[in-house]
């Protein structure tokens, strides 16, 4: 999933405070699963709004609403009409369904509620922890399912650099080394003749620096 | 800043933890909220209980070791926590929000709390979104 964390809230109070209609838009996918944009955050949120601008003695129409995903186009759809209503969208989306509302509605104000961290899972209950760089060349084959782009602090790809301590990261010591974890999979799987093959110096044309990306699934385009 | 109206209280419970008496909410005007268990406490609940007009919040869970359903007080308190620093944040107070650990049958510790509450009120002052609701 994508992980996302909510924007302090007097940082998202002054992206409001303009507007007198704010639509609270939750995204019910990746960002409800780590707790920071499904319909409980989009009713925390409005709540804590309302009472702010209370306190403040300022007046705001705050609607809720959550969809399925911000990210297509079929379910932006179903909050046409609120963001009709309103003078501005607070997006608690990533930046991709941020952008995909922009995309949509062309007059209407988007605003973020959100910062986009990173593509995750939870780990154990309310722990997300990164597992993907989106890098655009997978070799998770080789290394067990591990990682270690995304997951070793210096993204060494062949063998560990020696600073770990226990199986920790010398970078931050809460953090499991990947190359430790490598190891100790291959090792269970049989597999650790993977680690005989050099891996040439990593080809990052596929990843951001190439600048944004674009998938083309031909097969889908009429 | 003194509150010049009786104060009003919203109090979320877990019904082991609080049973109510006469004269338990002397002094203040008292909304209770039952629950089957604390860790129904959810944190819109508290907030939108704020902005239902009350002065303080107070949530009464069991002892964390003695929830019949496990963590229910320990996830209560979270949420409680929680909801103390968007009060903090948004410039309300988050000392207007309480949770105690009590049990049903404990009705001085409990009408202390209440009382207590009521006093510090009279320090922190009312919901300073309060007046502002229709």
């Amino acid at each position: 999933m994508i992980t996302a964390s909510q924007k302090p809230i007097n940082e998202i109070i002054e992206l409001v405070e303009p507007y007198k209609k704010v639509l609270i838009l939750g995204c019910g996918t990746c960002v409800k699963t780590c707790f920071s944009g499904g319909e409980d955050e989009v009713a925390v949120l409005a709540s804590a709004l309302r009472l702010s601008f209370k306190k403040m003695v300022r007046s705001i129409e705050i609607e809720e609403l959550t969809i399925e995903r911000q990210c297509e186009n079929e379910f932006i759809q179903e909050a046409s009409s609120g963001i009709a209503r309103n003078d501005a969208v607070l997006s608690l989306a990533c930046g991709a369904g941020v952008q995909a509302l922009a995309k949509q509605f062309l007059k209407e104000v988007v605003l973020p509620g959100l910062n986009t961290t990173f593509i995750g899972i939870q780990e154990s209950p309310g722990i997300f922890t990164e597992e993907c760089s989106g890098c655009g060349n997978c070799s998770l084959a080789i290394f067990g399912g591990i990682c270690p782009v995304t997951r070793c602090a210096k993204k060494l790809l062949n063998g560990p650099c020696g600073g770990s301590q226990k199986g920790f990261c010398e970078i931050d010591p809460d953090t499991h080394c990947a190359w430790h974890l490598i190891i100790e999979r291959l090792t269970t799987l049989g597999q650790m003749d993977n680690l005989k093959t050099y891996i040439p110096p990593k080809n990052w044309n596929t990843s951001l620096s190439g600048g944004p990306r674009k998938l083309i699934r031909e097969d889908h385009i009429i | 800043m003194k509150i010049n109206n009786t104060p009003k209280l919203t109090l979320f419970h877990c019904l082991n933890s609080f049973e109510e008496t006469a004269s338990m909410f002397d002094g203040c005007e008292m909304k209770t909220v039952k629950m089957a268990c604390s860790s129904m406490t959810k944190d819109v609940h508290l907030l939108r209980a704020f902005e239902a007009g009350s002065d303080a919040v107070l949530v009464l869970v069991c002892s964390d070791k003695g929830c019949r359903y496990a963590e229910g007080s320990i996830r209560a308190r979270k949420r409680v926590d929680y909801v103390k620093t968007i009060l903090d944040d948004i410039g309300m107070d988050g000392r207007r929000l309480k949770i105690f650990n009590t049990s049903a049958k404990d009705y001085g510790s409990i009408k202390n709390i209440i009382q207590n509450t009521i006093l510090e009120l009279e320090i922190i002052g009312p919901n300073p979104a309060l007046n502002h609701f229709n």
